[in-house]
C-alpha cells in the first residue's frame, strides 16, 4: 500500500499541538483533532508554569496562533474520531464534526453575539466559577476564535442570529463527515482530573464551599479567571488568610483505584502557594504533602526558595485524613500531626491538589485504534518505546502516557513527531503547500505611518498601566495614523485585526506594546508580512516584563513609563527600514555528540528520517552508561535492547561511527555546521546541517559514608552489576538515597536513583527472599507508575527510614562489618544497623567536558552545569542557537524512557530544519559602504566569526566585505569602525539614537519651562 | 573580577556636582541592555515581578559590542541623569567578546566624561544574566540611589 | 532671497565661469572622479532642488586647495560651509568619525553647567597661570589621547611642549580650565548655533584672563579665531598668533636658547594653517631654527595636499588613499621623520601607518611628528 506524506493527531493541547507544529514544519500535512470546539488544552486554563513562574498563556499564545494559522495544518475541532482503517504508512479515518452552528468562515470571533445572549450557564474553562453564555468561546485567546452554540442550553432564540454581524450563525448546521487519509497517528488527548465528587465524604468537595480544587484556585489566579486574579473564598468573596493545600487527593490511593503517583501536583502547588500568595498580600499558604516530588531540573531550587523566601509552610507525612467545615464561619478544620503531636487547624480554605487520571475518551480511542491501555486506562508503552502504542504507525504523546509536566509532554510530542515522519519519511514535501505571503509593498518614498497597538495582557498591563490613556497618548506622536488597544494582542483574532487595519490604514510601520520581543517578536512580524509589510518593519515596546510588572505599585508612573516606551518605539519605528531576505542552503546531515543510549537513538532516527547521521562516542564503545545497566523495573532486558540497538546501527548505512573521537573545533551556522573531530589521534573535517548534544551524565563518587573504605560499600551501578552476577552474599542491606544530591552545594535532585534503589531493593528481595532491606532516603520521588514499585517495595517488607540533612545517617567501621545510626522521625528513636552491603544512590553529575563544549558550540550550561535549552517549558531539546539541539542526560538527570523521548524530538527539532533545501537567513546584519571604507581592517581583526574580509576591489584598492551567512549582526564591528563605514541593519546609529532622545523628550519640556514652573510640576508627578 | 573595575566610582573626585537631589525631580535613566542575556534578565525581574524604580527605560541592543560611546554621551548630553549599559557575564557573551569591547569602550568614555566634566559614575556597566532578574532590580534600584546622590545631570544641550 | 541664493552672493560663486580649474586640483575629485566642486556651485546656481542633500557637500575637505587656485577667487569653502548649515537644517547630516562623539563632546561644552577637568596635562614641571599676556589656547588636543588611544598617538604632548617652550623663554601663559572647544567642527558640519555658544564662552575666559595675545598650536582653532570669530563678533580685542610665529619671536629677543638638532625632515603643511591663514614660512623657519635639515615634499606650500578629512566627518575611502600618496610623497624625499603642525594630520596620518595596510609597509613607513614637539626637544 501507498504511503501517505500526511499525519493525523488527535487531541489538541500543549503535546499535540507540538508534534503538529514539528510535521508540518518538517513537509507534512497534518490534521490535528480535538473533541474540544478550540485546541489549546489544559495548558490553557493555567495562569502560571513551575519552576520560572512564566505566565502560561505568554508561552503558549505564539505556538496556539502559529498552530492556527499554519498553511500545512487542518484544524478539526468539536470534532470525534468514529473509524479508523489501514496499517501504518496508510490509514483512513473517519471523523466526525459536530455542528457549531456557526460558520468557521465567516465568524471573526468579534464576541457580539455572546453580549446579546441571554442564557448564562457555569463555564466549565473556569471551572463553574465564572458564568458564559450558550453562544460562547472557550477562552480568549482561543484558536479558532470561530464560537459555538452550546445546545444542551441554548433556547433557540435567535437573538444571536439577529446581531451577528458577519452572518455567521447557522441554526441548521448539522454536524459533517470527514474522511482522513494518513500515514501516522498521533494520540494526545491528555488527561482528566480525578473526579473529586468521590472525595465528597472526607474532604467535603462540593459540600464545603470553601474547599476547592487546584485548577480552580489556578482559574482564580489567572487574570482571566473569576476574579481577575485574586483569590477569594466562595462561600463569602471574600480574601482567604490561611489556605491549606491538601495533596495526593486522587493519588497514590489504592482504595479509589489510583495508586500512581500523578508526577505534578507538588511543583503545581507550591507554584500556586508562591503566586496566591503574590496576589493576595497577607495570604499564608499551607502544604500538607507525604513525599515532596520536586524531581525536575531546578525544581528543588524553587521548592527551597518557597519555603525560604516566600514563607510557605510544608508539613510533611501529613495525609490529611479528613476536612470538616465551622458551620457559622464556613471554615474548615484540618487535623494533622506535627512534632510527633496532633494539632487541629482551622483554614480559610482548602484546595485539593487534584491527581490525574486517563481522558474521559481513553476507551473508546483505544477500542477505535486498537492500542492496548495499562490498568489505569493510560495509554500502554514500554521503556524502550515511549512514544509507541502496540499498533505500528499509531503513536502516543503527552499525559496520555502517563500522568507528566509539560517538557515532557512537549519532549515526547516531538519525539511521537519524530516516529511518525519517520515512517512517512519518503513522503515528505508531497502533500504540503509552500508558505506564501503577499507580495512585499514597496514602501520607498513613502512617509512613516505607523500603526500602534497596545495591550491589556488581560490585567497584566490593563491592571496597572492606563491602557486607553497610553493609546490616546500615542496618537498624538508624529507619524502614528492609527493606534488602539487590544485585550490580548497576541490572540489570532487581534492578528487578523492587526493584518487588515495595515491594509485600511496603509500603515508602513507597525508597532505592539505588550510584552518581550524576545517571546512575541516573530509572530508578529509573520502577521505584519501577511499584510505585505517587510518583518523589519516591525517594533515593539515592552510595557509588561518592563512596565506594568515591575511598576506595580505605582500606576500612574507605570502610565507614563509606558507611553514613554510606547513613544521611543515610535521614535525607532519611524527609522526602520525594509531588509531583504537571503537564504542559507542546509546541509542535509546531522552530528549526534555522543553515542551513549540517546545519542544511539537520534542516529538511528536521524537515519529513518532519510538524513546522513555521523555518531560521535569519545570512548571505544558505544552504550555510555547504560553499559553497566541489566534490566529495568519491570525487568526489561536492557542487555539485549543495547545489543539489537548497536547491531541496527551497525547495519544502516546511513549512520557512520566515530568511536575514539572528540570535538576539536566547530564553526558555522545552522545549516552549514564545520566540526573538527579527533579522531583517534587524526584530524578530520565534518560538515553538518546540525547537531545534537547527548553527552550524558555520569554516576557521582561518594565522597561520604565512607565510600571506598569498606569492599562492601558500593554505589547502585557497581551494587546492580555484581546483584546481575550473582556475587552478592548477605541478608542485611542498607541503601542510603541522596548521596551528593540535594546538598547545599549541589541542590537538584538527582531523578532517579529513589527508582534506582527501589528496583535493586525488589531484586534482592526476589533474589534473596529472607533478606532485610531498608531504604534511608529524604523523599521517595518514584512519580508516576513508578510509585506502584515503591507501593510493591513496602509490601515486599523494604523498610524505609526517612532522614534529612540535619539527620544524615552515621556509617561506622563496626569490627570487619558496617554500622549505621540514623534517626527514624517517625519513632523518633536513633535506630542502629549493620547490614552486609551499604548501597548509596549517588547523584547523576553533568559531565566534565560540558563547559568546554558549551564553549566550542557557544550554548549556555545551567548554574548545575547541565546543558541549559532554550525555553525550560515549552524547548526543551533545542538551544537558543539555531539547529543544535539536546537530549538525555545531558539536558538533567532523567529515565531511560525519557531519554528515548528526548532523542527523538531532537531529532524531530531538527528535522525542521534538515527538511528544508533552503532556509531564510538572518538579515539584520552588518553591511559595509564600500565608498567609505577605507581597509584599514579593524573590523577584519575584531569580528569573532571571520565574517568581514579585506578584498580586492577596482584598482587595488582594499575594502572590507562582510559575509552574509557568517555574520551575527551583533555590531562590534561598526562601532570599532571609526569612520562610520560599517552600518548594522535593524541597529543603525540614528535608530538607536532616536531612542535616546526619545527617552530624555520629558527633559525637554521641562528644561523649556521656567526653572520654578518645571520644580512644581516635577513634584506633582513625584507625590504621586 | 575585570567586571568590576570599570563599575567603581573614581578614587579622586573633584566634581562639585549637588549632593542632594532638589525634592521632587525625578531621576531619569536608561538602560542599554544586550538582547541574549540582561534585557532576558529584565524580562526575568518582570517575570518574577521584582518591583523596581520606574525610572529606568530600557534600550534593546543584540549586544554590548554594538553600543557607541556616542549613544551614552549623547544621553548625557539630553540630560539624562545615569546610563546603565547592561551585558552578559564575561565569558558568556552570546557573541563571545562583545561584552569585553564593551568594557574597554566605556572605561575610555568613563575617562573623557571625567575629563569634560560629567562624573563618570553617572556611566554604570554591569553583567547581568538571563537568568539574573533579581541581580536586574537590585542594579536598577542601586544605580538610581547613587544617581540620586550625585544629584540631577544639569548638563543640557538643546537639539536644534 | 533664499539662503543660498544669499550664500552664492556672499561668496562670489556666481563668478564662477565653470573654468574647471578648481576641480583639476581638488585633491577627492583626483580620486573619486564623480566629485567636482565646480558642480556643485553649478547646481546651487541653477537653484535645484535638494542640493543640502547632495553627499557631495559632505565630501569637500574644505582644504581651500580650489580657493587658492580660482582666478575668479571664488570663496569654494565657505560656500560649502554655508551649504552644510542649510544641510543640516534639511535635515541631511553627515556620517561623522566615532558615531559623532567628538561634535557631541562640542555640543556638550557649551552648557552653562560644565565643570570640566581640562588641564590634566598640567604636570608639575610646568609653570602655567590664571592671568597674564599670553594666553595658551590649547584646543581640545588633551581630550584626544583617549578616544585615540589606539593609535598610539600623545596628542597632549603638544600642549606640554608647547608650554615647555613658553616657560624655557621666561613667559608664563595662561591657561584655563574653563576654555572649550573653539567650535571649528561644529562650524563645518553645519551647527552654526553651538558654534556661536563655544565662541562667547571662549571670549570670555580669555577676556578674563587679561591676555592680549592668545597663542595657538592648533591652526583650526586659530583659523576659527582669525576669521569666524571676527565674522561674529569683531575685534576680538587680543591677537592671534601661532607658535611658530611666537617662537621666532622669542628667538629673535634671544630670549630663547636652545642647543641643534641632527636629521633630515619634511613638513606638511596643514589647510589650515597654509591655505586659511596664509602661515608658510613661521613654519619652516622654525624647523631651520633646530638645525634639522628641512627637505620639501613634492606639493608642498599652498600646493601641499590635504591629511584626507576634516571637521572629523569626511573619512572615506578617498581619505586613505590621500594619506597614502602624501606618506609616499614624504618618504621619498629621504626625510627621517614628516613634522606637521596640526593634531589632526598628526592622527590622520597616523592612521595609515598605524595599521599595516598589505603592500604598503615600506612606502609609506615614516614617523610622523608634531611641529611644537619637535622644537621642544632643542631644550633639552
Amino acid at each position: 500500500m501507498e504511503k501517505i506524506g500526511a499525519v493525523m493527531i488527535a487531541g489538541g493541547g500543549i503535546a499535540g499541538m507540538q508534534s503538529a507544529l514539528d510535521l508540518a514544519d518538517s513537509g507534512f500535512k497534518v490534521y490535528l483533532v480535538d473533541s474540544s470546539p478550540t485546541i489549546g488544552g489544559a495548558m490553557s486554563q493555567l495562569d502560571k508554569t513551575f519552576p520560572t513562574n512564566d505566565c502560561a498563556m505568554c508561552i503558549m499564545a505564539p505556538k496556539l496562533v502559529e498552530t492556527g494559522r499554519h498553511h500545512n495544518i487542518e484544524l478539526l475541532t468539536n470534532s470525534s474520531i468514529k473509524d479508523v482503517k489501514g496499517e501504518a504508512g496508510n490509514f483512513t479515518i473517519k471523523v466526525t464534526k459536530t455542528a457549531r452552528r456557526v460558520r468557521e468562515d465567516k465568524c471573526t470571533g468579534c464576541g457580539i453575539c455572546t453580549l446579546f445572549c441571554p442564557i448564562e450557564v457555569p463555564d466549565s474553562y473556569n471551572k463553574g466559577m465564572k458564568l458564559r453564555k450558550a453562544i460562547y468561546v472557550r477562552y480568549p485567546q482561543a484558536v479558532p476564535p470561530t464560537h459555538t452554540i452550546d445546545m444542551e442550553h441554548c433556547i433557540g432564540c435567535g437573538i444571536c442570529e439577529s446581531q451577528c454581524k458577519a452572518n455567521a450563525i447557522e441554526y441548521a448546521q448539522s454536524d459533517e463527515e470527514r474522511e482522513l487519509n494518513v500515514g501516522a497517528i498521533i494520540v494526545s488527548p491528555g488527561f482528566d482530573e480525578f473526579n473529586l465528587e468521590l472525595m465528597r465524604r472526607e474532604y467535603g468537595f462540593g459540600l464545603f464551599p470553601n474547599v476547592i480544587s487546584s485548577p480552580q484556585l489556578e482559574r482564580m489566579l489567572s487574570a482571566t479567571g473569576p476574579y481577575r486574579g485574586l483569590v477569594l473564598r466562595p462561600s463569602d468573596g471574600k480574601m482567604p488568610k490561611k489556605v491549606a493545600f491538601i495533596q495526593c487527593v486522587g493519588s497514590r490511593d489504592r482504595s479509589i483505584g489510583n495508586p500512581y503517583c500523578s508526577s505534578v501536583c507538588c511543583m503545581f502547588a507550591i507554584k500556586e502557594a508562591v503566586i496566591a500568595q503574590e496576589h493576595n498580600q497577607g495570604l499564608q499558604a499551607h502544604i500538607f504533602f507525604m513525599d515532596m516530588r520536586a524531581y525536575g531540573k531546578e525544581f528543588d531550587d524553587y521548592y527551597i526558595r518557597a519555603e525560604q523566601e516566600h514563607g510557605i509552610l510544608f508539613t510533611r507525612n501529613n495525609r490529611i485524613a479528613d476536612v470538616s467545615q465551622d458551620p457559622k464561619t464556613q471554615n474548615l478544620i484540618l487535623n494533622y500531626i506535627k512534632d510527633g503531636e496532633m494539632k487541629s487547624e482551622e483554614f480559610d480554605l482548602v484546595v485539593l491538589s487534584v491527581g490525574m487520571v486517563f481522558p474521559k475518551d481513553a476507551k473508546n480511542l483505544a477500542e477505535k485504534f486498537g492500542i492496548n491501555l495499562n490498568e489505569f486506562n493510560f495509554c500502554d508503552t514500554d521503556i524502550f518505546n515511549p512514544t509507541s502504542t502496540n499498533i505500528p504507525g499509531i503513536f502516543v504523546a503527552g499525559a496520555f502516557e502517563a500522568p507528566k509536566d509539560i517538557p515532557g509532554t512537549v519532549a515526547q510530542a516531538s519525539g511521537a513527531a519524530a516516529h511518525a515522519s519517520a515512517l512517512v519519511s519518503g513522503q515528505r514535501d508531497t502533500l504540503v503547500v509552500e508558505k506564501t505571503f503577499p507580495e512585499e509593498i514597496d514602501i520607498g518614498g513613502q512617509d512613516p505611518r505607523i500603526g500602534v497597538f497596545v495591550c491589556h495582557c488581560g490585567i497584566n498591563i490593563g491592571g496597572v498601566v492606563d491602557v486607553p490613556e497610553v493609546v490616546e497618548y500615542v496618537k498624538t506622536l508624529p507619524n502614528v495614523v492609527y493606534a488602539e488597544h487590544n485585550l490580548y494582542t497576541c490572540s489570532q483574532d487581534t492578528q487578523e485585526k492587526i493584518k487588515q487595519i495595515a491594509q485600511e490604514q496603509n500603515l508602513n510601520r507597525v508597532i505592539v506594546a505588550s510584552c518581550t520581543p524576545r517571546t512575541h517578536g516573530p509572530l508578529f512580524q509573520n502577521t505584519i508580512r501577511g499584510a505585505g509589510l517587510n518583518p523589519y518593519l516591525f517594533e515593539m515596546a515592552n510595557i509588561r516584563d518592563q512596565c506594568s510588572w515591575v511598576h506595580m505599585h505605582e500606576p500612574d508612573k507605570a502610565t507614563d513609563k509606558a507611553k514613554a516606551l510606547v513613544r521611543m518605539a515610535v521614535a525607532r519605528a519611524r527609522l526602520l527600514e525594509p531588509l531583504p531576505k537571503s537564504e542559507i542552503e542546509i546541509s542535509p546531515s546531522a552530528i549526534i555528540i555522543g553515542g551513549g543510549v540517546t545519542g544511539m537513538n537520534a542516529a538511528l532516527m536521524i537515519a529513518e528520517e532519510g538524513y546522513d547521521a555521523y555518531l560521535i562516542e569519545k570512548t571505544d564503545k558505544l552504550g555510555g552508561i547504560v553499559n553497566r545497566l541489566h534490566y529495568g523495573l519491570r525487568g526489561e532486558d536492557i542487555r539485549k535492547y543495547l545489543t539489537e540497538l548497536k547491531s541496527k546501527i551497525d547495519s544502516n548505512d546511513k549512520i557512520k561511527v566515530y568511536l575514539n573521537t572528540t570535538l576539536e573545533n566547530f564553526s558555522g551556522f545552522v545549516g552549514n555546521y564545520e566540526a573538527e573531530l579527533n579522531v583517534n589521534g587524526n584530524k578530520e573535517t565534518l560538515k553538518t546541517g546540525v547537531v545534537i548534544v547527548a553527552t550524558g551524565g555520569k554516576e557521582y563518587k561518594p565522597e561520604e559514608y565512607m565510600y571506598g573504605e569498606h569492599d562492601r560499600i558500593l554505589t547502585q551501578l557497581e551494587f546492580g552489576e555484581l546483584l546481575n552476577e550473582g556475587k552478592v552474599k548477605g541478608k542485611e542491606f542498607v541503601m542510603i538515597q541522596c548521596v551528593g544530591s540535594r546538598e547545599e552545594h549541589r541542590p537538584y535532585c538527582s531523578r532517579i536513583c529513589c527508582t534506582h534503589a527501589i528496583k535493586n531493593a525488589l531484586k534482592i528481595r526476589e533474589l534473596h527472599p529472607d533478606s532485610k532491606v531498608y531504604i534511608l532516603f529524604k523523599d521517595m520521588r518514584t512519580y508516576g507508575f513508578r510509585e506502584i514499585y515503591y507501593e510493591d517495595a513496602t509490601r515486599e517488607g523494604v523498610l524505609f527510614i526517612r532522614f534529612d540533612n540535619e539527620t544524615k545517617p552515621k556509617v561506622s567501621k563496626d569490627g570487619d562489618g558496617i554500622k549505621i545510626e540514623v534517626l527514624d522521625h517517625f519513632i523518633q528513636e536513633d535506630v542502629a544497623l549493620y547490614p552486609d552491603y551499604l548501597i548509596l544512590s549517588p547523584a547523576t553529575l553533568p559531565n566534565e567536558g560540558n563547559y568546554d563544549l558549551a564553549q566550542m558550540l557557544k550554548v549556555p550550561l545551567s548554574k548545575d552545569k547541565f546543558f541549559l535549552e532554550a525555553h525550560m517549558k515549552l524547548r526543551p531539546v533545542e538551544f537558543a542557537t539555531e539547529g543544535v539541539f539536546l537530549a538525555g542526560l545531558a539536558h538533567s538527570p532523567k529515565f531511560f524512557n525519557e531519554c528515548i523521548s528526548e532523542a527523538n524530538a531532537a531529532v524531530s527539532r531538527a528535522c525542521t530544519v534538515l527538511s528544508k533545501r533552503i532556509m531564510e537567513a538572518y538579515s539584520a546584519i552588518s553591511v559595509v559602504d564600500e565608498f567609505k571604507c577605507i581597509g584599514c581592517g579593524t573590523c577584519e581583526e575584531i569580528c569573532e566569526y571571520h565574517a568581514p574580509s579585506l578584498v580586492e576591489k577596482g584598482s587595488g584598492k582594499l575594502v572590507s566585505e562582510i559575509n552574509k551567512a557568517l555574520c551575527k549582526g551583533c555590531g562590534a564591528c561598526a562601532v570599532a569602525c571609526c569612520n562610520g563605514a560599517i552600518t548594522t541593519l535593524h541597529f543603525k546609529n540614528d535608530q538607536i539614537l532616536s531612542m535616546v532622545e526619545s527617552a530624555a523628550e520629558e527633559l525637554k519640556r521641562e528644561s523649556s519651562k521656567p526653572a520654578e514652573e518645571a520644580q512644581t510640576g516635577a513634584s506633582t508627578s513625584g507625590a504621586d | 573580577m575585570a567586571g568590576e573595575a570599570s563599575t567603581k566610582p573614581p578614587a579622586d573626585s573633584e566634581h562639585h556636582e549637588a549632593q542632594t537631589p532638589p525634592p521632587g525631580e525625578p531621576i531619569n535613566l536608561i538602560a542599554f541592555c544586550c538582547n541574549w542575556c540582561s534585557y532576558a534578565g529584565a524580562d526575568l525581574a518582570g517575570v518574577s515581578r521584582l518591583q523596581y524604580p520606574p525610572n529606568v527605560k530600557i534600550i534593546r541592543v543584540m549586544c554590548t559590542g554594538r553600543i557607541e560611546p556616542e549613544f551614552l554621551l549623547h544621553a548625557f548630553e539630553l540630560g539624562i541623569d545615569g546610563v546603565l549599559v547592561c551585558g552578559c557575564h564575561i565569558g558568556d557573551c552570546h557573541y563571545i567578546s562583545g561584552n569585553e569591547k564593551a568594557e574597554v569602550r566605556i572605561n575610555t568614555l568613563k575617562k573623557l566624561m571625567d575629563m569634560i566634566g560629567i562624573d563618570s559614575r553617572r556611566l554604570r556597566l554591569e553583567w547581568v544574566s538571563a537568568s539574573e532578574g533579581t541581580r536586574f532590580a537590585e542594579t536598577v534600584k542601586d544605580f538610581k540611589e547613587q544617581i540620586e546622590k550625585l544629584g540631577k545631570n544639569k548638563i543640557y544641550i538643546a537639539q536644534s | 532671497m533664499s539662503a543660498i541664493d544669499e550664500l552664492i552672493e556672499d561668496t562670489g560663486a556666481f563668478d564662477c565661469v565653470e573654468c574647471g580649474k578648481c576641480t583639476s586640483v581638488c585633491p577627492v575629485a583626483e580620486i573619486n572622479s564623480e566629485f567636482a566642486p565646480r558642480l556643485i556651485v553649478v547646481k546651487a546656481q541653477a537653484g535645484l532642488e535638494g542640493l543640502a542633500k547632495e553627499k557631495d557637500i559632505w565630501s569637500c575637505l574644505t582644504c581651500g586647495l580650489c580657493n587658492d587656485m580660482c582666478p575668479y577667487k571664488v570663496d569654494f569653502t565657505e560656500f560649502i560651509r554655508g551649504m552644510r548649515s542649510e544641510a543640516v537644517i534639511h535635515g541631511a547630516l553627515p556620517v561623522c568619525s566615532k558615531g559623532g562623539l567628538l561634535q557631541t563632546m562640542g555640543r556638550i561644552m557649551t552648557s552653562p553647567e560644565l565643570k570640566q577637568n581640562r588641564l590634566s596635562w598640567v604636570t608639575d614641571d610646568l609653570k602655567v597661570a590664571e592671568k597674564g599676556d599670553i594666553y595658551f589656547f590649547t584646543g581640545c588636543t588633551a581630550h584626544f589621547d583617549y578616544i585615540f588611544e589606539e593609535r598610539e598617538i600623545k596628542t597632549s604632548g603638544i600642549l606640554v611642549a608647547a608650554v615647555k617652550i613658553m616657560n624655557s623663554a621666561g613667559i608664563t601663559p595662561a591657561v584655563s580650565n574653563d576654555e572649550v572647544c573653539c567650535g571649528h567642527d561644529l562650524n563645518w558640519t553645519g551647527n552654526e548655533e553651538h558654534f556661536e555658544k563655544l565662541m562667547e564662552k571662549n571670549l570670555e575666559v580669555i577676556k578674563a584672563s587679561g591676555a592680549k595675545q592668545v597663542v595657538f598650536t592648533c591652526p583650526e582653532g586659530m583659523r576659527t579665531f582669525e576669521f569666524d570669530y571676527k565674522d561674529i563678533a569683531g575685534d576680538l580685542g587680543f591677537e592671534v598668533l601661532h607658535i611658530s610665529e611666537l617662537i621666532l619671536d622669542l628667538i629673535d629677543q634671544d630670549k630663547l636658547q636652545h642647543k641643534d638638532l641632527d636629521g633630515k625632515v619634511t613638513f606638511h603643511d596643514p589647510c589650515r594653517l597654509g591655505r586659511h591663514l596664509g602661515i608658510y614660512d613661521d613654519p619652516r623657519d622654525m624647523i631651520k631654527e633646530t638645525g634639522a635639515e628641512l627637505v620639501e615634499m613634492e606639493r608642498s606650500r599652498n600646493k601641499s595636499t590635504c591629511c584626507g578629512v576634516s571637521a572629523f566627518a569626511t573619512c572615506e575611502a578617498s581619505s586613505k588613499q590621500m594619506q597614502i600618496e602624501r606618506l609616499k610623497e614624504a618618504k621619498k624625499t629621504g626625510a627621517q621623520k614628516m613634522l606637521t603642525f596640526c593634531p589632526k594630520c598628526w592622527l590622520h596620518f597616523k592612521c595609515s601607518t598605524w595599521k599595516k595596510f598589505p603592500g604598503l609597509e615600506e612606502e609609506v613607513d615614516i614617523p610622523i611628528e608634531d611641529a611644537t614637539i619637535f622644537f621642544s626637544k632643542t631644550l633639552e
